[in-house]
């Protein structure tokens, strides 16, 4: 008698546990509300975004490409007629639009390579930055100022008044030769080259020796 | 008795369960601050939308100026109605109960700061977490004896035509080798030498 009572509610204790554990299964249909809430949480994008350590200036960007560092890659974020147009070397376009696509997400989603992103100035590069970072890729830098900086450090440096320290005018000779690497021809650089290659006219240098005509020798 | 302990412990192991799972639920705390869209939503509504606007345009009553430079440059000047809120201050508690008034009332929050650059941080934090309701104002402040100076200012414009300027430096460095070639006719340099015959030496 007793054993079947004790039967009894046992399969009603089964039957209540089974019962409550099915409702925490339908919980987990609430999840995919909280699909819309992927990435870093907001404190610690907003802690990324103020440090201003992503940004690379063009002078260490103009070094990694005459070094040839093979540890970076430069991407494009402007539109395709601008990349054509112009562009730093060996960099890639990806237009903002396409950002988030799965083919670009290659380029973006890794860790062996350092990512620098760019654009005309760097507001599009930092709106790329802030949606790379909140999705937590590492490694993504901007280039600080972008191709309008590009063009008035590297390629067209600004020559440095009398009054300024030696080290500005040692990094306008390190730019000035950095924009002669980019592509940029002076004039004095040709006008060397030029005199070098034109004036190939052969000094004739013909020295005529006679032969002492040594006297007798011998003793007297 | 081996059915009466199998069942006590059964039935402890599910109470214990049951509770563990309660005490779960009831402090789990819903994240304070919560994105409303995920990035590929803020991708296509950023190269979609306008949400640029420049200072001719802030004659709008229901624009309201939010300066998110620090508080030293804001006392320094600040532009006519303007409330400060620092960047890294927009996600504090009465920070956000601002935002959520001014989602409330319809009324389009203006950011601005020294230059756009500055302010697109902000922006797309503030975009993210759902507060479609803001604009950014593209100036550049700067300061002349004090006063403030606003300026509009074009975003992301290509300021030098990088091909054209290497094209030019080519040519002009091209033409003043041309220049050369005309003024210089080669010389031929020919140095005939003849050795000093030298008179004989020694004797006797």
């Amino acid at each position: 008698m007793v054993k079947k009572k004790i039967a009894k509610v046992l399969a009603f204790r089964y039957k209540l546990l089974a019962g409550i554990l099915i409702l925490l299964a339908g919980g987990l249909v609430l999840l995919p509300k909280y699909q819309k809430h992927e990435g870093i949480k907001p404190q610690a994008l907003l802690s990324n975004v103020i440090s201003p350590e992503r940004y690379i200036t063009t002078d260490q960007v103009a070094h990694k490409l005459i070094n040839r560092d093979p540890s970076f890659i430069l991407i494009d974020v402007r539109d395709e007629k601008s990349y054509e147009d112009y562009s730093l070397p060996n960099a890639i376009n990806i237009p903002l639009k396409k950002l988030l696509d799965e083919d670009s997400r290659s380029y973006l989603n890794q860790n062996q390579y350092d990512v620098v992103l760019f654009s005309n100035d760097h507001f599009y590069a930092d709106q790329a930055w802030i949606l790379c970072n909140r999705l937590g890729f590492k490694n993504i830098r901007v280039l600080n100022g972008g191709l309008n900086s590009w063009f008035t450090t590297i390629i067209n440096p600004l020559k440095p008044s009398k009054n300024l320290p030696a080290e500005e005018f040692e990094l306008y000779s390190t730019r000035k030769a950095a924009s002669m690497y980019f592509g940029v021809v002076y004039p004095e650089q040709a006008k060397v080259a030029g005199s070098e290659t034109k004036i190939e006219a052969p000094k004739r240098v013909i020295t005529v020796q006679k032969r002492k005509k040594k006297p007798a020798e011998g003793g007297c | 008795m081996k059915e009466l302990e199998k069942t006590k412990r059964i039935s402890i192991a599910a109470v214990l369960f049951i509770l563990a799972v309660l005490i779960g639920l009831l402090t789990y705390k819903r994240p304070q601050y919560m994105y409303a869209i995920n990035t590929k939503d803020t991708l296509e509504k950023l190269t979609n939308d306008n949400y640029i606007i420049t200072l001719n345009d802030l004659n709008n009553p229901d624009y309201v100026l939010i300066d998110v430079r620090n508080q030293f440059d804001f006392e320094k000047g600040h532009l006519k109605n303007a409330i400060n809120i620092y960047t890294p201050d927009i996600l504090s508690d009465e920070n956000s109960g601002l935002f959520n008034e001014l989602k409330e009332t319809n009324k389009t929050a203006v950011l601005y700061g020294n230059n756009p650059q500055e302010v697109n941080a902000p922006f797309l934090i503030l975009y993210q977490l759902g507060y479609d309701n803001i604009k950014l104002l593209s100036i550049d402040n700067s300061y002349l004896q004090n006063k403030l100076i606003t300026k509009n200012n074009d975003i992301e414009k290509s300021e030098a035509d990088i091909t054209t300027f290497i094209n030019e430096s080519r040519e002009n460095a091209s033409i003043e080798q041309k220049v050369e070639d005309i003024i210089k006719a080669p010389k031929r340099v020919i140095t005939v030498q003849k050795r000093k015959k030298k008179p004989a030496e020694g004797g006797c």
